[in-house]
Parts: structure tokens; C-alpha cells; sequence
């Protein structure tokens, strides 16, 4: 019986586990670096620990003073939040060999769905769409050629070697591919002193979409919809809603179907997210697993009106999941922006500081998940996400109006945030319209006056 | 170039996109490079022996002074503080019928052991790491520690 939970986290989040904790009555512990000590949830927690020096691989990051913690004031299970230690199964496995329940997946699922071509095997295996490729690299242009039109073009060339969006070279017919795979050769010898390449199919403008799964220890497989996080810059979300504005009943019920193959192929145990990118055609494909709870688990939380956190840790505690897929209903439509300390003016360059009036909307269909206050300093150390807004409402249209009515009441005076870029989305008719793919804010960016984030 | 120039100078690196702004005038260097948080950070050298009273750029969020393991930290005149650096439970002996590592009066230098902190099983022997004199234990024996956590007090010299 779990009664006392460390939260191995910080922020937002560790303060949204506080809040479940103390709404079932078990007692919280927090473990916190010495540039967290005014931290909220620091405050709110029963018991308090310091584990270190404000860099994170000084503290939030040293799994043997986590447990060394956890050890003294006698816990009976660690939530890893999202980050950090969540997804390292030999932290997972350190807790299981100390007799600490580690509130996520078993350390064996967490081990394979890390591995990205192990994942990306087992779901195939088990029936799941993944973006199909060559098996390995592919080192002559006659073997290439094959493969490529196997696939389908237009084609992605990419260096077994690479990385950060270099020595990759797109193709879109026979005629252009043998020059596209020797560039792409030459590129990645020449950046990263290996000329292999492996071929995939390139999906053009895809959205991102993925699927919430919450699994108990007795066998039971749930979904709890989807969130399109398609409005992301730099590959880092932004913008997440549900339903997604683009997927049709019959689209959902299959990559539903094919979101529980996965995580029953990997012996999934608590919360976890599939992630697929669609194209415009409505053909999905697995990308990765995440074996965690998300930053945007809120969006699903107002949809569906189930707690996740408290899912999460019913499950720990070895309970049975109290409903069926045919109880979960999609009854809302959520929106949530994340609300990060940049400036959007000027290149999203970090903004921290201190908060010197922070006011936080509210109302009907309102909710804030922040760790923010007046008079809150911003530590420097950690990422830049000060709080999350999720607007909800009956259908899209009220909650993108809502949205926007909130974004205009929220003050946080003394730094810089995105709550204007995320008012300028609102208004935007490409977003308006659910249109929005992977793409898009590049596109917004490039037409969108600077002194419109101001 | 006067304070008012300067100034003039870092507001237009601040509203801007300029990384770097160097001027060189008669017995005078002003060098202006955006720091790693992206604040404007001023350097200069003055060859007159006019003290420059620099404008007091905005600060970098002042986080707590990072207390690297086992450092100590000043409080009175001379008194500086062993403090944890690590999380575990404090033991003043290496064993229940042992003599204490360090009491009122113990002469310490930088390797002395002063106490042992058991985490996950394993006992660490922790270093003074300054050289003195224990005015006082703050834990006791048995007690959890935090990271950071002051252990003894101690008179340094």
C-alpha cells in the first residue's frame, strides 16, 4: 500500500503530483536542487530533501542520492515525472532491486522501447504501421534505386552516422535520386567520417499525433484518444489539442487499435504515449514510444475527464483500472499552450528572471498547471517551460475562443513569454481552420510580423 | 566616451540583434559581448586612472551560490561550516563502540575524516576539507542529511 511518494521531478509537474497525492491522502516527499528551494511545490510537499547543486547532473540527475532519499524518509514508491530519470530503466531498476515501486513501466519495457530500431521492430512485428526503410544501411546506388522505388517516393536519404537535420537528402523521382544519394554519401563523410545511408520514406508535412495508453498490472489495455501536437518549432511542441481536428472516427478507431498492439507488444504496465506521424492521405505510422507521463497529459485529462496522475499511481499500488475502452468518451475538445520564459521576438531566446505580478486566468473551461507566482524567480538551470494553459469546451470553437479570451487575462509582468505568440496562433486562420501539419510554424513564423509577440 | 555613451551603447545591444561592440579610443578599450544568457557583459579597460563607476548592468538571475561538495561556508569572522555533500544518515564514529571521528576541540586538517555518511549501504568517509579547529557537531548521531546541510562548525587556522 503506497503511502508515501518522492517526486523525483521539479516544476510544474512535480507539483501536479503533490496535488494527486494529497487528493488520495498519501504523504509526498520532495527532492530538490539548491536553485529550487522557493520552488511551489517544495513548499507544499510534507517532507523536503536537498539533493544538490542547481546544475541538474549535480542533483535532479543523481539517481544514487534520489534513492539515498528515498531510503531515509522511508518511501514507498518514486514518481519520475516527465524528463530527468522517467525514462532511464536502470534507475527503474535500481528501484525495483531496493523494493521502491517506480510509478511507470516495468524497467524491460522502458529498456526496449528505447531503443529506437528495437521499438520500431517489436511494434512492426505486432502488426503496427512504422515508416517504412531499408533494414540497415544500403551502400550501393543499384541496390539503392531498388529499395527506394520499393518504398515509394518522394524518398528521405539519411546518414546511419547523423543527425541534428545534417547529411539528409531528399529524393522524389528515379531522376533525381542517384544524385541525392552520392550528395548524401559525400555530406555524411565528410561531417561525420562515415559515408553510410539508409533510406526511408519522407513524409511531407506530416501531423503529429499521438495516442495516450494506460495499462494496469492485471492485463488491461486502454486507449484514451489522441492529441495532435502538430504546432511545434525545433521539434518542440508548443501547441497540443484534442481530438485532433484532422482524423476521422475510422482513422482514430484504427490507430486506437493499432496504439493497444503496440503497447501489449511491449508488456506495457501504467501510462505511456504512442507516436505516429499521418500524412495528408490519413496513412499513420509509428514513430516512437514514450514510456512516461507527457507534458501535455492535461489535454487528455479534460477530454476524457480521467486523472491520469492518479491512474498512474492506482496502478503502482497494483489496483485493477476501474473502467473499459467502451467507458472512455471523447466529450470535450482541450487545447493547451505551453507557456515558456522566451522571447519570441527575438529568436525564443531564454527569458528567466523574476515574475514580478503573475496573474493566472480562470473561469469556466480554464485550467493552469503552473509552478509560477509573483515574486518567483526563474532559475537558469532548467528548461524554459514556466506553466501550461489547457482551455476546454464542448466543441473546438469555444475552446480556441476560450483559449484566446485567457491568454488575454494571463499577466506575468517582469519576464518575457509566449503568451503572445500563442494569442497570434489563435487568430490565425491556417490554425483556425485545423489545418495545421508539422510545417506550419515555420510558415507562421516567415509571414508573421516580430512585433505582433510583443 | 562617458557613462552616458556606454549606456546608450548597451541599450542598443539589448533592443538588437549584436552579439559584439568594441571601441578603442585614446588610453581606452570598451568591449561589449553578449553573455551566455544572452545579457549584454561589459568589459573595459581604463588606462587614466579615472575609476569607472559602471552602470549597473541587469544581473543574471542570482541562483544560490552553488555549495560544491563538502565546501564550507562563511558566517562569523573566521567560522566556516563542513557541510553534507550527499544525501544519506550522519554517524559520528566508524562504529557504535568507536570514538568519534571529531568533537569540541578536535584539531582538523583538509583530508581529516570527520564523520561517515552511510547512503544505500555503503559508508562514505567525509573530509574536512578545511583546516581547523570542531567548535561544535550539529548532527546527531543517526540523523538523515540533506545535501548541502551543515555538519560541524568549525574555527579555521
Amino acid at each position: 500500500m503506497i503511502q508515501k511518494i518522492l517526486i523525483a521531478n521539479r516544476g510544474e509537474i512535480a507539483l501536479r503530483i503533490v496535488r494527486a497525492c494529497r487528493e488520495l491522502g498519501i504523504k509526498t516527499l520532495a527532492v530538490y536542487s539548491e536553485a529550487d528551494v522557493q520552488s511551489l511545490h517544495v513548499q507544499l510537499a510534507d517532507e523536503a530533501i536537498c539533493i544538490g547543486g542547481p546544475r541538474s547532473s549535480d542533483s535532479y540527475l543523481r539517481a544514487d542520492r534520489i534513492i539515498s532519499a528515498a531510503e531515509i524518509a522511508d518511501v514507498d514508491a518514486i514518481h519520475p515525472g516527465y524528463g530527468f530519470l522517467s525514462e532511464n530503466a536502470k534507475f527503474a531498476e535500481q528501484c525495483e532491486s531496493c523494493n521502491i515501486k517506480f510509478i511507470g513501466p516495468k524497467s524491460c519495457s522502458i529498456k526496449m522501447m528505447g531503443d529506437k530500431a528495437i521499438a520500431k521492430e517489436t511494434v512492426k512485428k505486432a502488426g503496427v504501421p512504422t515508416v517504412p526503410g531499408s533494414d540497415g544501411p544500403v551502400d550501393t546506388e543499384t541496390e539503392a534505386v531498388k529499395v527506394a522505388r520499393k518504398i515509394g517516393y518522394p524518398v528521405i536519404i539519411k546518414a546511419v552516422a547523423g543527425g541534428g537535420g545534417r547529411g539528409m537528402r531528399i529524393a522524389h523521382n528515379d531522376v533525381t535520386f542517384a544524385k541525392e544519394y552520392h550528395s548524401a554519401r559525400n555530406e555524411a563523410e565528410k561531417a561525420f567520417g562515415n559515408g553510410a545511408v539508409y533510406i526511408e520514406k519522407y513524409i511531407e508535412k506530416p501531423r503529429h499525433i499521438e495516442f495516450q495508453i494506460l495499462a494496469d498490472s492485471h492485463g488491461k489495455i486502454l486507449h484514451l484518444g489522441e492529441r495532435d501536437c502538430s504546432v511545434q518549432r525545433r521539434h518542440q511542441k508548443l501547441i497540443e489539442e484534442s481530438p485532433s481536428p484532422f482524423l476521422t472516427p475510422d482513422l482514430r478507431k484504427k490507430m486506437g487499435k493499432a496504439s493497444i498492439k503496440a503497447a501489449t507488444a511491449a508488456n506495457y504496465e501504467n501510462a505511456g504515449t504512442i507516436e505516429y506521424l499521418v500524412d495528408a492521405k490519413g496513412n499513420f505510422y509509428f514513430i516512437e514510444m514514450n514510456t512516461r507521463i507527457q507534458v501535455e497529459h492535461p489535454v487528455t485529462e479534460e477530454v476524457t475527464g480521467i486523472d491520469l496522475i492518479k491512474q498512474q499511481i492506482r496502478v503502482a499500488n497494483g489496483e485493477k483500472l476501474e473502467f473499459d475502452q467502451s467507458d472512455i468518451k471523447f466529450e470535450k475538445h482541450a487545447i493547451e499552450c505551453r507557456i515558456n520564459a522566451e522571447d519570441p521576438a527575438r529568436n525564443f531566446i531564454p527569458s528567466p528572471g523574476t515574475i514580478g505580478l503573475y496573474y493566472a486566468p480562470g473561469g469556466h473551461g480554464v485550467r493552469v498547471d503552473s509552478h509560477a507566482y509573483s515574486g518567483y524567480t526563474i532559475p537558469s538551470h532548467y528548461d524554459s517551460m514556466i506553466g501550461k494553459l489547457i482551455c476546454y469546451g464542448r466543441d473546438r470553437k469555444t475552446a480556441l475562443e476560450r483559449t484566446y479570451r485567457a491568454l488575454s487575462e494571463y499577466l506575468i509582468r517582469g519576464i518575457k513569454t509566449t503568451i503572445p505568440l500563442h494569442k497570434a496562433i489563435m487568430s490565425d486562420p491556417v490554425f483556425i481552420e485545423g489545418k495545421a501539419t508539422t510545417a506550419y510554424m515555420e510558415e507562421f513564423m516567415n509571414r508573421t510580423p516580430p512585433d505582433l509577440f510583443t | 566616451m562617458d557613462i552616458k555613451q556606454i549606456k546608450q551603447i548597451i541599450d542598443l545591444m539589448k533592443r538588437s540583434e549584436l552579439t559584439e561592440f568594441a571601441v578603442e579610443d585614446e588610453g581606452f578599450k570598451l568591449k561589449i559581448r553578449r553573455g551566455g544568457n544572452g545579457l549584454p557583459v561589459v568589459s573595459q579597460t581604463s588606462a587614466s586612472n579615472h575609476p569607472f563607476v559602471m552602470p549597473a548592468a541587469e544581473q543574471p538571475v542570482a541562483s544560490a551560490a552553488p555549495a560544491t561538495a563538502g565546501t564550507t561556508a562563511k558566517d562569523e569572522e573566521g567560522i566556516v561550516y563542513i557541510k553534507s555533500p550527499m544525501v544519506g544518515t550522519f554517524y559520528r564514529a566508524a562504529s557504535p563502540d568507536s570514538k568519534p571521528f571529531a568533537e569540541e576541540g578536535t584539531k582538523v586538517t583538509e583530508t581529516s575524516v570527520v564523520c561517515i555518511i552511510e547512503a544505500m549501504k555503503i559508508m562514505n568517509e567525509i573530509q574536512a576539507e578545511v583546516k581547523g579547529t570542531i567548535l561544535e557537531a550539529l548532527i546527531e548521531n543517526g540523523q538523515p542529511v540533506e545535501y548541502g546541510q551543515r555538519l560541524f562548525k568549525v574555527k579555521q587556522g
